[in-house]
């Protein structure tokens, strides 16, 4: 039985990986930077708290990394730890950049101290290619990064394709595009437009405040995301991939569909907040998945209006939680 | 309308002194961290949305390790008051991560105290600040009881990083004329304990074994001595330091030392339980460097603030134990009534044996 560390587990695509690893029969080690503060609600409601074991460690941190990875002796590893949030690394630029390239380092370091045949996924963004105007962006699309968020996890990209050429490490980066489900926090885009419209629809007489809604994103269901992650594991050579859905919508569309969804028109609950603009924006981005497609076999099911409705129908718990603070 | 800024609001000291600034009419802002669930249920039940008129508790992501960050956040809350309660503080686990607590704990404070330096210099506007020190810092101890000129001799990563923080405060204080204090806390619990501290550990095993839900409570050295405190009551010694005329250090401690053991009788025993029966032991709790001994002399605390614990050891131990087994949802098997105002146990659940 093969044994996986998942890095950040506390996180959506943490919590979704670990129910999928587990039902391929892994044994699922997660960590968070504190164990004993984190509520792993996430994995709680997806009803697998209790079949993980949890670890505290600092990836920032080369003892705590070395030390958890010798406790746990783990056959794969998934980094998906980090500040994720692009909006957010405006605000937290250093720690954003510390928790992303300082910890991925730490992690390859900390293989390659151990000489263990360990496979690294690490999670990759496709905010390193910044705009993508014109071509979807695949593999061999330069790196045009606009945010601090986006400057790490090219770093931390760099890193990994370093280490698996320098080294022999079997070190994978996926490039996921955007991908989003119902357990988002809420100061992510998508699920604070899920849960104001379901609030909206449920009575509430609130205003919708959004930034720029002409950005154009490809939007994934995370659940199939974390497929591929697993799939890179299990191919006979390390290598990277573009992993979207190849669609781009607007951020308006995905408002539209969302209010439609509930019956109510978008325009009237929403006001556009210039003070919600990023100092710097990406304005559209899309990706090309035909690597992934050709090479794993991983093709997503679902696409933008897919996402939305299943967002929708999981309800959202946390609606009104107070977890959008000044960051709303 | 005064405003404190606390970083470290979401742990056990945070939430008690955010309560007594709130009554004291301050507004208050804190630093949170970033994490993908939500780890802010010891506010939680003051916390109000921010858009809303009256509001005086807001949060800001910030981080003791992103220094441009607690620069921004101190230009935009203005505070007049900062007390630095953030990190981590956790000793066993201060050996397992030295690098990152050394990180947030030293240079986490140093990074405040640059912060104010240059706002100061630059405004005009005062920033009190308050350092949480620990009694950890006299690790191997020089002297009995510790008072404010006891040597340090620190035995762990966190006491290590604990004492480069003292300094610097001092150093700031001395150098640059800041308002900065040292609070050297002796122990101090509370229902609001995390459950991986020992006295948490203890009453919250207690009420399991009451509910039937826990049969044994591995422990490492009982023999180690401590003085216990209220955390209620120390939070009011912190907020009395940034109020005097001149700034200072102060060792905030009940001045009575107690035994693991000791707790054990008293928590045990206050529902008819003998210890002995259920506690076994394990290697894994010890530390690599054990502190044997800490008692305080909080003289000073009480002769300069007038400040003194409003409660007994025993009385602490049944309040934790009281909240923890109304948590779990137990009455007490003896039908007692509570020993203070009821309080709320935190729980965030024990997160498999393999936790520290």
């Amino acid at each position: 039985m093969k044994t996986a560390l998942i890095c950040g587990i506390s996180g959506q695509d943490g919590a979704y990986l670990a129910q999928l690893l587990l039902e391929k029969g892994y044994t699922v080690c997660g960590t968070s930077r504190d164990a004993q503060m984190s509520s792993f609600s996430s994995l709680k409601r997806l009803g697998i708290y209790n079949q993980v074991k949890l670890e505290s460690m600092a990836l920032t941190d080369f003892r705590s990394v070395l030390q958890v990875l010798t406790k746990v002796d783990p056959d794969e590893i998934y980094n998906l730890a980090g500040q994720s949030s692009v909006g957010l690394s405006f605000e937290l630029p250093v720690e954003t950049l510390e928790s992303i390239a300082t910890g991925t380092l730490n992690l390859l370091e900390a293989i390659r101290f151990l000489a263990k045949p360990i496979k690294l996924y690490n999670a990759g963004s496709s905010e390193c290619f910044g705009n993508t105007n014109g071509e979807p962006a695949d593999e061999q699309t330069p790196f045009r990064p606009r945010s601090p968020y986006g400057v790490a996890k090219a770093t931390a990209f760099w890193e990994v394709a370093n280490y698996r050429e320098a080294y022999g490490i079997f070190a994978a980066s996926g490039i996921l595009f955007n991908h989003e489900s119902p357990l988002r926090p809420q100061r992510f885009v998508t699920q604070k437009i899920i849960a104001t419209a379901q609030r909206i629809a449920a009575g509430s007489r609130e205003i919708l405040r959004l930034g720029n809604t002409a950005i154009q994103r490809d939007w994934g269901w995370a659940p199939e995301y974390v497929e591929a992650m697993y799939l890179m594991l299990q191919q006979p050579q390390p290598d990277d991939y573009v992993i979207a859905t190849g669609q781009a919508f607007a951020l308006q569309d995905f408002v539209a569909q969302a209010f439609a969804s509930l019956d109510l028109d978008w325009q009237a609950h929403v006001v556009i907040d210039q003070s919600l603009y990023r100092p710097t924006e990406i304005a559209h981005s899309q990706g090309n998945p035909a690597k992934a497609k050709r090479q794993l076999g991983w093709k997503a099911q679902f696409a933008m209006p897919d996402v939305v409705r299943h967002m929708v129908a999981a309800g959202n718990k946390d609606a009104g939680a107070t977890d959008s603070f000044k960051f709303s | 309308m005064k405003r404190a800024l606390v970083t470290g609001i979401t742990g056990q000291d945070g939430s008690y002194l955010s309560e007594l600034l709130l009554d004291k009419g301050y507004e208050v802002h804190g630093v949170i961290r970033r994490t993908s669930t939500f780890n802010t249920d010891r506010i939680d039940h003051i916390y109000e949305d921010p858009h809303k008129a009256g509001a005086k508790l807001f949060l800001h992501y910030g981080d003791l390790t992103d220094g441009t960050t607690l620069r921004r956040i101190l230009e935009e809350v203005q505070p007049n008051e900062i007390y630095n309660l953030g990190a981590q503080s956790h000793v066993r686990v201060s050996f397992d991560s030295p690098e990152y607590t050394a990180d947030a704990v030293g240079m986490g404070t140093l990074r405040l105290l640059e912060a104010i330096r240059d706002y100061q210099a630059r405004t005009s506007n005062e920033v009190r600040f308050y350092q949480a020190g620990s009694s950890e810092m006299f690790g191997l101890v020089q002297a009995v009881p510790q008072s404010e000129t006891t040597p340090f001799y620190p035995r762990s990563p966190y006491a290590c990083a604990k004492v480069y923080a003292h300094w610097q405060t001092i150093n700031y204080r001395e150098s640059y004329d800041l308002f900065a204090c040292n609070g050297i806390l002796f122990n101090h619990e509370s229902p609001r304990r995390g459950e991986t501290f020992v006295t948490r550990k203890i009453t919250r095993a207690v009420a399991r074994i009451l509910a039937g839900t826990q049969q044994k409570l591995y422990m490492g050295n009982l023999d180690a001595k401590r003085d216990w405190g209220y955390a209620k009551d120390y939070v009011r010694a912190m907020w009395l330091m940034l109020q005097q005329d001149q700034p200072d250090d102060y060792v905030v401690a009940t001045g009575e030392t107690h035994s693991i053991r000791e707790f054990l009788d008293i928590a045990f025993g206050y529902v008819n339980l003998d210890w002995h029966q259920y506690v076994a032991f394990d290697d894994r709790y010890l530390r690599p460097t054990e502190v044997d001994l800490l008692i305080g002399d909080p003289a000073k605390a009480k002769t300069q603030l007038g400040w003194q614990p409003s409660v007994t050891f025993e009385q602490l131990v049944k309040l934790m134990i009281d909240a923890d087994i109304r948590a779990v949802g137990q009455t007490h098997p003896n039908g007692q009534q509570p020993v203070l105002a009821a309080e709320d146990a935190i729980i965030r659940q024990m997160v498999g044996a393999s936790l520290v």
